[in-house]
This record gives C-alpha cells, structure tokens and sequence, in this order.
C-alpha cells in the first residue's frame, strides 16, 4: 500500500538578511518620519506664533467696552458692538437662507434627479466649481444684481443675501455628504412597507440625515462670518455708530477690524488685533458646536 | 425548535410502533389458531398481512422524505436508520406469520400430537413476549432490555431443537412425520420471529450507543 | 428519554411539505406567465412562467447570478425603483395585472411585504420601527395593539415588550431580522416576500426563523429566495429551482427556470438533469 505524504520541504533555509538593506530600510523609514514632524511644526507652529502674537498684541484692549461700545475717533473709547451684532445678524440671515435652499437643493439633487439628464449632470458638475469662486466675484455680483439691480441698497439683508450665496454650495455640498451617507437599506426597507417617495425622504432619509447637515451648516456659518472682500464690496460702510437694522447700513466685524488696521494710531491696531481675537473666539465656538454635534450623531451603519 | 421535523420524527416512530402492535396481534393469532387449529383465524393473518406491507412501504417512504428534506444528523439520523431496519425486521415478523398460517391450514387435516404442539405453542408465546419487549425497549431507548433479550431467544432456540428432536422420532408414521415436518418449519419460523426481535433490540442498542453490535455471534 | 406514543393517524395531518396536489387545490395568489426582466437592455432573467398559492411556502433556490432576487423583487415592483429595470410579460396578482398602468405601486407593496437579507431596521425606536408602516399609511385603530400583535406574530413580543422605546439598533442580528418581520406583518399584508432572510444570521437564528415561517404559512403566502437548498428543503412546499444559461454567440447569461415542482419532488426525483445536479452539489 502507497503511503501518501505530505510534501514538505525539509530543506528550506531561508536566505540570510542582507545586512546593508536592512540598516537602509530603517534609516529610510526614520528620515521619513523626521520629515513628516518638521511640516508639522511648520504648519501648526506658524499658526500658533499668530495667534499667540494677535492675542498678545490685543490683549490690552480686551475689555466689556469693546463688545458693549460703540467705534469712536478716540482709540480708548472704541467698541465693536455694532460690528458684533451685524456680524450676529448676517449670520442668523445666512442661516435662514442657506439652510432650507441648500437642504431642498441636495435633497432634489440627490433623491429626485434622474443623473442620465444631462443638465442634472451638469449641475453636479459645477457645484464644486461654484464652492471653489472666490468670494470677491459674489461680492460684484451681488452690487450688481441686489444692491442695485433689485434696488435692495447697502442694507444688513443684501450683506446676507450675498453671504449665502457664498455659502449655499458648501451647505449643498455637506448635505449631500449626509443624505448620502444615509444607507439605501433604510430606503428600500420604508418603500417596501408602501412608503411615498416623499414619505421615505421626509421620515427616514432627514431625520437620519440632520446631524450632518447641521454640521454642514455651521461650518458654512462659521465660514460666512469670517469674509470679508464681499461685504466690503456692498457697502458695508465702515463707520456705524448706531445698532444696524435689517433694513439699514451697517459694518460686520471682519470690515471693523480692518478699517482699524488702517489706522495710524497705534492704539487702533491693538484694538484691530483685540477684535480679532473676538472674531476667532466667534468662529472657534462655532465650530467646537460642529464637531460636538457630529460626534454626538455619528453613527456606525 | 424545528417543530415540523420534531413532528415528523414522532410521526415515524408512532407508525412503527403502530405496526409492531399489529405484527403482535398477528403472533397472538397464529398461535391460537395452531393451538385450535382454526383454519379461518389462519385466513384472517394472510389477509392481515398486506396491512402490513403497507405500513412498511409507508415507512421507507416517509423516511426516504425525512432524509432528503431534513437532512437528520447525530440521534435523529441514527433513530431514522434504526426505525427503517426495524420496520423492516416488523415486516419480516409479519411474513413468518404467514408462513405459520399457511403451513397449519396445509397440516389442519392431520392429527396434532401434544408434545410437540406444547413446545410450538410455548415458542409463540415467547416469541409473543420478546417482540414485545423489544418494541418497548425501543420506545423506552432501554439498551439493558434490549441486550436481556438474546437469553429468551436462547430459550426458542432450544424448544426449535427439542421440536426437531421430537419429530425424528416420528419416522414410523407417515401422517405424524408429514404433519411432524412441517411442525419443523413452524417452529423455524418461530425461531426467526424471535431472531427479527433481537435485531430490533441491537438497533435499539446501535441509536442510544451508536455502535452496532451482534448481541450474539453466528457460531452460537 | 422516553419516545412518545402518538396517534399516527392524526399524525399524517401534520404537514411535512405539502404535496402538489393539495398546493394546487389551493387558491391562486400569483400567476406569473413569460416573465422577462432587462436591465439597461441587458436581459437578466427570461421566460418564467410559475403560480403561487395561497398559504404556501415557495422557495426560489439556484447558483448566484440565476436571477432569483431580480425575480422575487417583481412580486411587489421593487424593481421599479432601480433605473433601467425592464420588465416584461404578466404578473397577475389574484387575477389583476400588477403592472397595470392604474395600479398603485405603493398600495401593492401594502399588501405585498418584503423581508430582506440583511436586517435593516430604521434607526428609530423598537415601537417606531413596527409603527412605521400603519403610520405612513394612515391605518386607523390602535397603534399600540398592531405593535404588539405584530411582534407576537413575529415571535419577538417577549423579548422586547419592556423595552419597546429603546433603539431598534441594538438587538441582536437575529432579533432584528424578526423586527423586520414584525414590521412587515403590522400592515396586514397578504404576502411576504424574503429575499435570503437568515443568510445573514446564525444557525440558531435561522432555525427560529424557520419555525417562524412555519406559523405564518397558515395565515399568509411566503415566497422565499434562498442560497442555502437545505433551507428550501425544511421550509418550502413548493421550490423553484433557476440555473444560469450562457449565451453561446455572445457569452451574455441570463437566467431562466428550470424546474419548479413540490419540494418533496425536487429532492427525491427531480425531472431535470440540471436539478439533480445542484441538489446533489454536482452543479459547477
């Protein structure tokens, strides 16, 4: 009887290292870390002497009479509060507008649209295209088609409705994200039970898509605070020294920090540098209120 | 858990139970028909027979669906294969039956002499006994039983032998040697209904142990 | 361990898979005649002609590839939701098109539930998930006895009836899937499609589902779509059996049916060479 066995090599040395590839390897591997580290500190390090310099230049000024005051000529006598609560406004606007276009928007775009139409194809296309327009461009085109062309004027809602042009295609953008990553189980599981198609959209798909479009949304807010080219652009003109209306002129924080700068007192640039750290202390909090609400939500399909 | 197949399974085994009482029944009256020599009861076991090739073709049926739709394993696939020899062995039983019928009403026309018809009639009523123990042991799944049965069958062994004995004596009557002769078979026939109840005690011991082992050997 | 003595006569009531005969006795539930289905042209699954029967068990088995989940998704027009689905031919459900230009697809799919292969509870509550269905459709009575009859149906009240506000995502595989069953059984429906509803699931899961399967029979028709043919075996009365044909001139594959006959047949002496080869795993 043939006694089958298993093949094995028994006389398999494997090769010795060579000695000189081995010592190469690691040297390699180390240089390459040592040079990751060195951007790091590169990048982070040239951001943390800014801030540290603004906050250190603007400490002085740091006081309730910046966010309670009104500008004035006189450096010691200046506040920001009209520039804060325009800036508070233009935010509260873009978030009115943005978000209930932007989420329609990505809800037709993403549930509704039949992507073999071209024009929906372009439309996806050239959403990037429309987060990637420096918000200059919306500025003019918003002197020209809101403040002038509607008639609108230099007012707190142009100021908004240009910011949310700026935004709306990174809310649409976000929005997407979420309603993408919603998964199609839970799509196919409602139509199966003899959902509408607006009844899967309204109960399944937004209720599991909100924290990601709230995150979005900030984000963009936080975004929209922070310009400034724009608002320069319509008008928002640099000396209020009364609270702004909706309908009325007004200045946003960002255009208040930088008329300062522009003067030659120099008290005035560490007021600049004071507002500053406001507008920062804004926007980070902001974005803190993202990040929180993204890990609260986030969940695992 | 798995109800259904449950439900197939005691469906099964009730079905051989079932016909093991009737194989019973059949013992029973062949044997009162030998002792009366009633050639009418004889009739009603060859008629009882076909009932039970029935029951038997319904068995391997059902359990040829059970093996192909449940796919039984460990005690369910031992079980499956213990009840289809067993069924098959109850069968046989059925047919020895027949047999005895048969052979009393060829001889009923002759004289019947005691001795050997005591020694028939108390091989029927052993085998009687040890069928029923083996379909109660099965139902119990009592392998002590089961494996206690080969010493009754010792005990038909014998009374076969002491039948055949008796007969070679018979050698100077042709009518008692003619009905003498095919005593010899109906006790043959007994002694393979009490062979059939210990192979249904083996496969009683094969589905709790799951080995399969001759109680006794062929040389005894 | 005692066996028990039962009646065998009341025994042979016990169904083990009925036989055609007694299916075919039973009222129609879906008749299927030339059934095509193509994809963006491409022809998935072609010439199927097959009935379904009121409170039966049917199992569509077959390799992958053969069409079956594109064939069961036909039953309550899921299809219609993927973009360039096609499909051609009659299904007639209790005798009226269902793909009559009138029919509402959303009241079809009341009446016709689907089960899926991967448990996919909405990520809502115990108590949302199985009030989805009755809410969106607007059914009137109340909503906590639909709840609570659906999971009992779906043998999962117990389990859950102290916990029906916790979140649906944290049961396990096999209590999930038996949620989304409890969610397709609050509608009231006439028919429930599953579509490999325990391949996700561990084998004691699956053996509850079938069990489940078994209950239910008595008051709706399944139809099931299986990988796993010993799972049609225990569970199916009748069993279609699909198989891929490969197109020689073009090499495109389709699937097509092979064989569909009670499952008592299909696994004893099926008609068909290509059928005793895939039961017997000769297939391939």
């Amino acid at each position: 009887m043939t006694v089958i066995e298993p093949h094995v090599e028994r006389d398999h040395v494997p090769a010795p290292d060579d000695a000189t590839t081995r010592q190469g390897r690691a040297w390699k591997n180390r240089l390459f870390k040592l040079a990751m580290l060195f951007c790091m500190f590169v990048a982070f390090g040239t951001l943390a002497v800014l801030l540290v310099d603004t906050l250190v230049t603007g400490w002085p000024a740091l006081s309730s009479q910046l966010l309670t005051g009104l500008p004035s000529t006189v450096a010691g006598e200046a506040g920001a509060r009209p520039a804060i609560l325009a800036t508070l406004y233009l935010g509260a606007l873009v978030l009115l507008f943005s978000v209930p276009i932007g989420v329609l928007t990505a809800i037709y775009l993403e549930e509704y649209a039949n992507r073999e139409r071209w024009w929906n194809r372009a439309i996806e296309v050239n959403i990037q295209n429309l987060a990637a327009v420096p918000a200059i461009v919306y500025g003019i085109l918003g002197l020209a088609f809101i403040v002038r062309g509607i008639g609108v004027g230099r007012v707190v809602l142009a100021g908004g409705l240009i910011l949310t042009l700026v935004v709306l295609p990174t809310v649409v953008v976000a929005s997407r994200e979420a309603i993408r990553s919603v998964p199609d189980s839970i799509r196919q599981g409602a139509f199966a039970l003899g959902a509408t198609k607006w009844q899967v959209v309204w109960r399944q798909v937004l209720p599991a898509a909100i924290p990601g479009m709230a995150t979005g949304a900030i984000l963009a807010l936080s975004r929209a605070v922070g310009e400034t080219a724009p608002l320069i652009m319509v008008g928002a003109i640099t000396y209020v020294a009364f609270n702004p209306t909706l309908m009325g002129p007004y200045t946003a924080l960002p255009v208040q920090i930088y008329n300062w700068t522009k003067q030659p007192d120099a008290d005035f640039q560490v007021l600049a540098a004071a507002g500053a750290v406001v507008l920062l202390v804004i926007v980070l909090s902001m974005n803190a209120v993202a990040i929180v609400l993204r890990n609260r939500y986030r969940r695992q399909w | 858990m798995r109800v259904e197949f449950q439900g197939e399974l005691d469906a099964l085994e009730a079905g051989f139970q079932e016909t093991g009482e009737i194989v019973l029944r059949s013992i029973r009256g062949v044997v009162d028909a030998l002792r009366t020599q009633d050639v009418e009861l004889c009739d009603e076991v060859i008629a009882f027979d076909d009932e039970i090739d029935d029951r038997y073709h319904s068995l391997e049926k059902q359990i040829e669906l059970v093996l192909a739709r449940q796919t039984p394993v460990a005690t369910d696939l031992r079980l499956v294969l213990a009840l289809l020899h067993s069924g098959l062995h109850v069968e046989r039983m059925g047919d020895q039956c027949v047999t005895i019928a048969k052979l009393t009403k060829l001889s009923s026309h002759l004289d019947t002499k005691q001795t050997v018809m005591e020694s028939l009639v108390d091989m029927g009523e052993r085998c009687e006994e040890m069928v029923k123990v083996s379909l109660d042991a099965f139902a119990g799944r009592d392998v002590e039983t089961a494996r206690g049965l080969h010493r009754l069958d010792d005990l038909v062994d014998r009374a076969n032998r002491q039948v055949f004995g008796e007969v070679l004596g018979y050698v100077n009557d042709p009518e008692a040697l003619e009905w003498g002769m095919r005593q010899i078979t109906v006790a043959r026939c007994f002694e393979r209904i009490g062979d059939n109840a210990v192979d249904i005690g083996e496969q009683t011991a094969f589905l709790v142990t799951g080995e399969f082992a001759e109680f006794t050997d062929a040389s005894h | 361990m005692e066996a028990p003595r039962i009646d065998s006569g009341r025994i042979a009531e016990v169904a083990h898979g009925l036989d055609r005969a007694e299916v075919e006795r039973r009222e129609k539930v879906f008749s299927v005649s030339d059934l095509s289905v193509a994809y963006h042209g491409n022809v998935a699954l072609d010439g199927v002609d097959l009935e379904v029967h009121k409170n039966t068990v049917t199992a569509f088995i077959g390799p992958s590839g053969c069409g079956k989940s594109t064939f069961i998704r036909c039953f309550n027009r899921m299809n219609d939701l993927i973009p360039g689905a096609k499909v051609s031919g009659n299904v007639l459900y209790h005798g009226e098109d269902l793909y009559a230009r009138d029919v509402d697809a959303v009241e079809i799919r009341r009446r016709i539930g689907m089960v899926f292969q991967k448990p996919n509870p909405f990520p809502k509550s115990i108590y949302d998930n199985v009030a989805f269905g009755p809410r969106v459709l607007g059914m009137k009575g109340s909503l906590d006895d639909r709840v609570e009859q659906a999971l009992r149906q779906a043998a999962l009240w117990d389990e859950v009836k102290d916990r029906l506000k916790d979140g649906a995502l944290g049961l396990s595989g096999g209590q999930q899937q038996r949620l989304c069953i409890a969610r397709a059984l609050a509608v009231n429906p006439d028919v429930i499609l599953m579509d490999e509803p325990a391949s996700a699931l561990d084998p004691i899961s699956t053996t509850r589902i079938e069990d489940l399967m078994h209950e239910l029979k008595r008051r709706y028709t399944i139809i099931i779509v299986t990988h796993n043919m010993q799972q049609a075996a225990r569970v199916a009365d009748m069993t279609a059996f699909f198989s891929v044909l490969v197109n020689e001139e073009g090499g495109r594959r389709h699937g097509i049916l092979v064989e569909y006959d009670s499952t008592t047949k299909i696994f004893t002496t099926p008609s068909d060479k290509r059928t005793e080869d895939y039961v017997t795993g000769r297939f391939g």
